[in-house]
């Protein structure tokens, strides 16, 4: 019992002397021992259920009130004295025992005052019954008791105010027993059902002795008498109030009882859910969750393996955590309103049975990962005897040889070709005997299609698990990566460009057939690892060459140059490459320099680029020439002819004589004028070409030649800039012949052969002629080559000389 | 023309050398001055010959051809009237003066004269 137990023990003693004297020796009291009994039982029934509640330290609170209310009772024994004073006092202090019952109503179960309605209520209780009385008696308040003793309070009797202080108090009264009633009935329809059955015995006492203090209330004002016994059976109810609550804690006690049996359920309980039932039936809260803690995460699942999230206290349900050798097995969420010393009880009973849960539900979790993990491995298993008899399998029924319902029981030689069921015979007692792994492959055929599997044999005690998988597709895949990659070989090393593989460094890795051919260097181990540059480009370009690398591997951009390699044998090529990035075969970053041979190709280029210069020249010294020779030749000739023409024309009258001199000669000069404006145009375009054709003007050609010329040319008409070509070629090579060839005769020839004009200028002189010698042959070479054909000069010493031109017909 | 407008007095000119590499110009030109009252006093092939003739003879004008196998007439022409007291030179060519731009005024040449419009008139109005 705490101290304050042993203080109100003490108290009720003292008090109950007190008021067991007063009401004896009580000059006004009619029925003392009855008194006595009633108000002794119904005050001892509160100290008792107040000193009990005072035990428990959940219940401090209310023990409190209840004890209140028990000591207070005694106050109204005051009235019992026969002294006026005390007498006075008793009748104002008699009624504080009912503002205790309502505080400590209203503060049931938990022992304080929720709300600010709860606290308004209690706090106008205590003033309606503190200060009530006193107004009350201030007026001449009649008890109805003429014996009594003269109360000092009264300071005027009106029978009027009274009746209004007394219609105040009720008025008041009854409000204050709405609120109540308002407050408890809330409180009921919130509770869950085992705070109800905590609430049932006090709110139902409670309600019936509040129903009869309203009677007694509204009846008292008709019937003193029917009051009065109202008033008794008032005294009655509310000494239950404390006998109710009382009943609760015996049915605690009665529960705790059962937590013995609770331990043998446990024991008993063949799962989680039987385990959880057995909670839900000790604690009497059928809505009560188990939730177990697992070992190696900070994760909770209930009992059907669900993960669940756990508070400490959420909508009226509480956490009470289990523990065991101070780790926490488990959780139990449950009613806030459940007694904790009970729930405690029931945790430490459950404790050992909860970590032995535990552990099993973290073994099933744990089972349940790995048959996930096995579930999700596409391999076929299977479980197989040392004879090789099949026992169980897992996996896709289509990769089965045979139906699974004839596989089970069945040996490996009756289902295998019997090569296969051999080796895995001899593997399966290999890992049986030796412990080790063993694997190997075989190839099936299914469904008429062949396919290749990998066998893994691991011991299993006495028997053996054999893991199977089908690497038919894999192997497909391989198959066909390594002819994509024989393609790409054959292409790489047939293509007419330079590939040559790089690291970051600008190390050979290797290089094509190509490069090889071109370099005139193998592709082996001797240059592999040194630098591109050191054995592919011409010193003079190395630096240069490193340094584009670098930039090119640096940005990461495409980028072309154009460099000089050299091969083994010290020629010069001009490649243009550029360089890749790209990811080899084992992921290694790689440079892949790709080049082209554009030896040949600037060649021409730059022939063409020579040849366009050299006609164009050509065209401005024609131009010039024409220009020269205009001025030089007709223009100085009419320009004389005019002054001429003027000076004759003034010596007419004077000196016919001269004028007809000066007019002959004149003439004359018109004559030449006309002669070299004829030849000019013929040096402009030889107009018997146009008009009359190729034969026609080489014959002329050959007439003006200085020796003999034969001309041999079709009559048929050629495309006009081959024939004009022709023309020129014959024309330049007799000009030579006439100057350098000493020679005696000429064979001009023009044939069509396979769309081309073969025009031949032979003759039977010196020979020894230079081809590239002035620019009157390179001129015929551009003309020819602008037409796609080609130019050829033999002129061995003493051979005579003979040019040949081939000219594309179109 | 503007350099013709100069006060001096030409009237008393009659000492003409022409220098032109065509034999037959010259001829035809002599010809023509002679029979309009001028001395023709010498004839020059190219530029070096035109120098000295001028040198030696002293002529009052100088008949002068643009196109001439060693200097072109500018060049001649420059020389001539190069330290002031040369001789009046006029320009000459079969071309026409537009093809020389601002040559001719920039020469030091009284004036031009195309070829197939030469007489004495012609160079008078040029000298003024």
């Amino acid at each position: 019992m705490t101290r304050i137990g042993w203080a109100v023990l003490a108290g009720g003693i003292a008090l109950t002397t007190m008021g067991v004297a007063l009401t004896f020796t009580s000059n006004h009291e009619t029925r003392p021992a009855f008194t006595v009994a009633a108000f002794g039982s119904v005050a001892w029934s509160f100290l008792a259920c107040g000193i009990v509640a005072l035990r428990r330290r959940s219940d401090a609170h209310f023990g409190l009130l209840m004890s209140a209310v028990g000591l207070s009772w005694f106050l109204s024994s005051l009235t019992e004295s026969n002294n006026p004073y005390v007498y006075s006092v008793g009748t104002l202090l008699w009624s504080i025992p009912l503002a205790f019952f309502i505080h400590a109503l209203l503060a049931f179960p938990r022992g304080y005052l929720e709300t600010k309605l709860v606290y308004g209520t209690v706090t106008a209780t205590y003033a309606l019954l503190g200060v009530g009385p006193l107004l009350f008696t201030f007026f001449g308040e009649n008890s109805g008791c003429d014996t009594c003793p003269e109360n000092k309070f009264v300071l005027m009797d009106s029978h009027v105010a009274g009746s209004i202080v007394g219609i105040l108090f009720i008025v008041i009264g009854l409000a204050i027993c709405g609120a109540t009633i308002w407050v408890l009935a809330r409180r009921w329809r919130a509770a869950s059902p085992p705070l109800r059955r905590t609430l049932a015995p006090v709110f139902i006492t409670s309600a019936i002795a509040i129903a009869l203090f309203l009677l007694a209330a509204f009846i008292g004002a008709v019937s003193p008498r029917v009051s009065n016994i109202l008033f008794w059976l008032l005294l009655v109810a509310v000494a239950s109030v404390p006998l109710a609550f009382l009943s609760g804690l015996v049915r605690t006690r009665l529960a705790r009882a059962s937590v013995a049996s609770l331990v043998l359920e446990l024991g008993e309980a063949a799962n989680p859910e039987a385990t959880r039932d057995a909670l839900r039936r000790t604690l009497g809260d059928p809505a009560l969750e188990l939730a177990y803690r697992l070992s190696d995460r900070d994760r909770w699942i209930d009992v059907s393996g669900e993960e669940i999230d756990v508070e400490a206290e959420r909508d009226g349900r509480r956490a009470s955590f289990v523990e065991r050798d101070g780790e926490v097995v488990a959780v139990l969420l449950h009613d806030a309103s459940l007694d904790p010393e009970l729930v405690n009880a029931v945790s430490a009973a459950g404790a050992l049975a909860l970590a032995r849960e535990r552990s099993l539900q973290a073994l099933r979790e744990s089972e349940s990962r790995y048959r996930a993990l096995l579930d999700a491995i596409p391999d076929l298993m299977f479980r197989m005897s040392r004879d090789g008899t099949y026992l169980d399998w897992k996996g896709n029924r289509a990769d089965l040889v045979v139906p699974p319902e004839e596989l089970i029981g069945a040996n490996a030689r009756d289902v295998l070709p019997p090569a296969v069921a051999e080796t895995l015979l001899e593997g399966i007692r290999a890992a049986i005997e030796t412990g080790r792994t063993i694997s190997g492959d075989y190839k099936l055929v299914i469904d008429d299609v062949e396919r290749s599997f990998e066998a893994r044999i691991v011991r299993d005690g006495e028997e053996a698990v054999l893991i199977v998988r089908d690497f038919t597709e894999r192997e497909r895949l391989h198959e066909q990566l390594e002819r994509e990659r024989d393609f790409i070989r054959t292409v790489v090393d047939a293509a007419p460009s330079f590939f040559c593989l790089v690291d970051k460094d600008g190390c050979i890795v290797r290089y094509n057939r190509t490069l090889e051919l071109s370099s005139g260097r193998p592709d082996t181990d001797a240059v592999r690892g040194q630098k591109l540059w050191d054995v592919f480009i011409d010193p003079e370009d190395r630096e240069a060459v490193r340094h584009e690398f670098a930039e090119l591997v640096a940005s990461d951009r495409p980028g072309e140059y154009e460099s000089h390699w050299i091969t083994a044998d010290g020629d010069l090529l001009l490649v243009a490459w550029t360089v890749t990035p790209l990811t080899d075969e084992e992921g290694r970053q790689r440079f892949l320099v790709s080049g082209i041979d554009i030896t040949d190709r600037k060649r021409h280029e730059e022939e063409l680029h020579r040849s366009r210069i050299r006609i164009v020249e050509a065209g401005d010294t024609a131009r010039r020439k024409l220009e020269r020779n205009l001025h030089d030749g007709a223009q100085q000739r009419l320009v004389s002819l005019s002054l001429g023409l003027r000076l004759a024309q003034a010596r007419l009258k004077e000196d016919p004589d001269e004028a007809d001199r000066i007019l002959s000669s004149s003439s004359e000069e018109l004559a030449h004028a006309l002669e070299e404006l004829r030849e000019l145009a013929r040096g402009i375009h030889p107009a018997v070409l146009s008009e009359r054709g190729l034969a026609a003007a080489l014959e002329t050609l050959a007439g003006k030649a200085p020796i003999r010329v034969d001309v041999r040319a079709p009559e048929d008409r050629l495309p006009e800039p081959v024939e004009a070509a022709a023309y020129y070629v014959v024309s330049e090579a007799l000009a030579n012949v006439a100057k350098y060839a000493e020679a005696s005769a000429v064979e001009v020839s023009v044939t069509r052969m396979n769309g081309r004009a073969i025009v031949e200028v032979a003759d039977d002189g010196v020979g020894g002629a230079d081809p590239m010698r002035g620019s009157g042959l390179r001129g015929l070479a551009d003309r020819v080559e602008a037409l796609d054909g080609v130019l050829r000069v033999e002129s061995a010493p003493g051979a005579g000389t003979r040019i040949r031109a081939e000219i594309p017909c179109g | 023309m503007a350099l013709a407008a100069s006060a001096c007095d030409y009237s008393n000119v009659t000492t003409v050398l022409i220098v032109d590499d065509h034999p037959s110009f010259r001829a035809t030109a002599r010809a023509l001055l002679q029979a309009e009252g001028f001395d023709v006093i010498g004839e020059a092939e190219n530029g070096v010959a035109a120098l000295r003739s001028a040198k030696e003879l002293h002529p009052d004008l100088v008949l002068l051809d643009v196109q001439l196998p060693d200097f072109d007439g500018f060049e001649v022409c420059a020389r001539l009237t190069g330290n002031g007291g040369g001789p009046a030179v006029i320009l000459t060519s079969s071309r026409d003066a537009s093809d020389f731009g601002p040559l001719v005024a920039q020469s030091g040449a009284r004036g031009f004269v195309p070829k197939a419009e030469l007489s004495g008139a012609a160079l008078i109005a040029v000298l003024g």
